[in-house]
């Protein structure tokens, strides 16, 4: 009671101070709550804050390939201007958009048809459920050199059964060719991370109010049109918050692509991650490379806003 | 069209639970029918076995003309309103009122007559343009009858539609709810754990208990008469007070005898009743306007001690104990009286019940 009465009282003498007063006054106000949260702020710091300050430096620096950065020069904008002025910027982000829109895309979709699948009761559903989760629980890097095998032109699976079902004459090179390599990566990357929405999604459906959908039964919807009116706008935010999140790691994607192919072949299935790797450890080009990862961060940056505005926009809605 | 609703030995079982146990009765056209009963009675079972939301384990279901059992609750020409008014969170008032008809593919500008027409007789026109959570409990069930009411169907079907109002606004919807049966004399099943709204509201109630109906008659019957010791407990307010007593016969006079000894001679008629008792156990029953008290002894009334006074105003209730049993009467509040005094309860012959201890049922006069 007490408390409630003076920070009512503070309240409107904060705002009419100037903004910089107004926030120290805050803090000292709440000096506990931020006392409470300094150690993980601490540690944030350390191992955030502090590379990516460090990151943002070296991109206005030619650094030497010795690694020895006392001898970095200052170049301005010069790297940024490289970079997005080269043609292979240009591949590669198309490579980084499609790989991101149709990973994205497919894994939410299956996700969503496997979660609907799982929502009725059938037997054999936990054990189904479980099974879907394993390639979300499976180690990338290892699930990675299997699907590699399963695409091996010689020794695959995957291309001994197309020449068994009379699909082609011989195996497909899926990854040494420059046109399949990268539909075969985004193959693999859903299979990945289909689950992951599946999870969300199964999460989200025991929300729809059964009431709701026995309602549009009797108003006479069509199973299709109970998913479409009812069940559909339910899931609408979870929806997003998972797009997001599918989105922003397939933009940051690096084992599968990495360990399956390198990029290669002749760039076809390089991405922004793989090539600012390939640029900073490959190459020693840690200025170009640094200048890269900050455009890449400014990119995640307008993702991670609004995947924030969807995480709050039922708070806003609940208070509102 | 003829709306009346007819259920034909209606089974559904879960497993080796009857939900709903060979229920049968009819609701004549522009009935206001209430199923009754406590939580877990069968009475929303049986309310979604004529929707048609679940599937029936046996019997029979007709709407109108029709038989329904086996259509799928869009074609029952039903249209049914729920507990949490079930309003599409994401849609308009006025598209919540139109879902239903979009769904039948009616052409635009007879929805758009049809909404505003519903919207009207429930004075929701303002109310249009907002979304359900904009509205207040009470104009969400308005809404929910609305949606209801766009169909013009041939029954509707109402469960718990008030449990979720506060009390003065539920005493308000109910009169709402009469009009709106009056009005449209429509055919109406209403389920609800609450006998008070069952008793004010409906033209007939079914009492429900374990899956088995009980009792199917206007209220004023089944308040009268029940039918056995649940309906007699669970209808009325306060409860029907219940004793249990032995039936003694010596030469032509038939009495009852309490378990602490007290006597009470019986009139013709309920001596025909009591003799047909099983064992000769019975349990008297009696409702709280029927008891007359006295503070001192008198012949043929039964003693007892006073349990609690609860003063409301302009009654006053009084529980008293009867062989252990709480007896409920009602007093003119200048009838001073005090917890503990000894008391004696006058029976009305013509208005006290008598049941079978053994099997529950209402005793006949032979």
């Amino acid at each position: 009671m007490t408390i409630a009465t003076e920070r009512a009282a503070i309240a409107p003498k904060a705002a009419e101070q100037p903004w910089g007063i107004g926030l120290l006054r805050r803090i000292i106000d709440h000096r506990s709550d931020y006392l409470y949260i300094l150690p993980a702020l601490l540690v944030m710091l350390v191992v955030i804050a502090y590379p990516v300050y460090y990151t943002i430096e070296l991109s206005f620096f030619k650094t030497p390939p010795n690694l020895q950065m006392k001898d970095k020069i200052f170049v301005g904008f010069d790297n940024y201007a490289a970079i997005l002025s080269s043609s292979s910027f240009h591949r590669v982000t198309i490579n980084t958009l499609i790989w991101t829109v149709f990973s994205t895309g497919f894994a939410f979709l299956l996700g969503l048809a496997a979660a609907l699948a799982l929502h009725r009761e059938f037997a054999g559903r936990g054990v189904l459920r479980a099974v879907l989760l394993i390639p979300y629980v499976v180690s990338a890097v290892a699930a990675s050199y299997v699907w590699k095998w399963l695409y091996h032109s010689d020794f695959g699976v995957i291309g001994a059964l197309a020449v068994q079902f009379g699909l082609t004459d011989r195996p497909i090179n899926f990854l040494d060719n420059t046109t399949t390599v990268l539909p075969s990566l985004i193959v693999v990357n859903v299979w990945k991370e289909f689950s992951f929405a599946m999870v969300m999604l199964m999460a989200g459906l025991q929300t729809v109010p059964e009431q709701l959908l026995r309602a549009a039964q009797v108003d006479g919807a069509s199973a299709w049109q109970r998913f479409w009116h009812v069940t559909f706008p339910h899931l609408r935010g979870v929806s997003m918050v998972t797009v997001l999140l599918l989105m922003v790691a397939n933009f940051n994607s690096f084992i599968i692509p990495w360990i399956m192919t390198s990029g290669g072949p002749a760039g076809a299935s390089d991405i922004w991650i793989t090539d600012i790797y390939n640029i900073a450890f490959g190459r020693q080009r840690y200025g170009v490379a640094s200048a890269y990862a900050v455009i890449l961060f400014i990119v995640m940056m307008v993702l991670g806003y609004f995947y924030v505005k969807a995480l709050t926009r039922g708070d806003e809605a609940r208070a509102g | 069209m003829l709306a009346q609703v007819v259920l034909k030995d209606v089974n559904k079982v879960y497993g080796s639970l009857y939900a709903v146990n060979n229920v049968s009765f009819t609701v004549q056209d522009g009935e206001f029918v209430a199923l009754v009963g406590p939580s877990g009675c069968g009475k929303t079972t049986t309310l979604n076995l004529i929707a048609g939301l679940i599937t029936m384990s046996g019997g029979e279901i007709a709407i109108g003309d029709r038989m329904v059992t086996d259509l799928d609750p869009k074609d029952r020409d039903i249209a049914m309103v729920f507990q949490n008014y079930a309003l599409y969170p994401n849609k308009t008032v006025f598209n919540n009122l139109a879902f239903p008809l979009q769904m039948r593919k009616q052409p635009k500008d007879v929805i758009d007559k049809k909404v505003r027409e519903a919207a009207k007789v429930l004075d929701i026109t303002h109310l249009l343009d907002r979304r359900p959570r904009e509205l207040s409990g009470g104009q969400q069930q308005r809404v929910a009858l609305g949606r209801a009411l766009v169909r013009d169907p041939a029954v509707f079907l109402m469960d718990e539609p008030l449990s979720n109002l506060d009390a003065k606004l539920r005493v308000q919807m109910r009169s709402e709810i009469k009009r709106f049966h009056h009005n449209l004399n429509a055919t109406i099943v209403y389920v609800t754990h609450d006998q008070l709204e069952a008793v004010t509201m409906a033209d007939k109630m079914a009492v429900m208990h374990g899956g088995v109906l009980q009792q199917y008659d206007t209220p004023a019957n089944v308040f009268s008469n029940p039918v056995n010791t649940f309906v007699a407990s669970f209808v009325g307010s306060p409860a029907m007070s219940l004793i249990p007593v032995e039936v003694v016969t010596t030469g032509a006079a038939t009495i009852l005898k309490g378990t602490s000894g007290w006597e009470m001679p019986l009139s013709a008629a309920n001596a025909r009743k009591a003799q047909g008792s099983s064992n000769g156990k019975a349990v008297l029953g009696a409702r709280h306007s029927t008891l007359k008290l006295h503070k001192a002894a008198k012949p043929d009334a039964v003693p007892g001690k006073i349990h609690t006074v609860e003063p409301t105003g302009d009654i006053t209730f009084a529980q008293v104990l009867v062989d252990g049993e709480v007896v409920n009467i009602s007093l003119e509040p200048s009838v001073a009286i005090q917890p503990d005094e000894r008391v004696w309860l006058e029976f009305d012959q013509d208005r006290m019940h008598l049941f079978d201890a053994t099997t529950t049922m209402a005793l006949k006069a032979a």
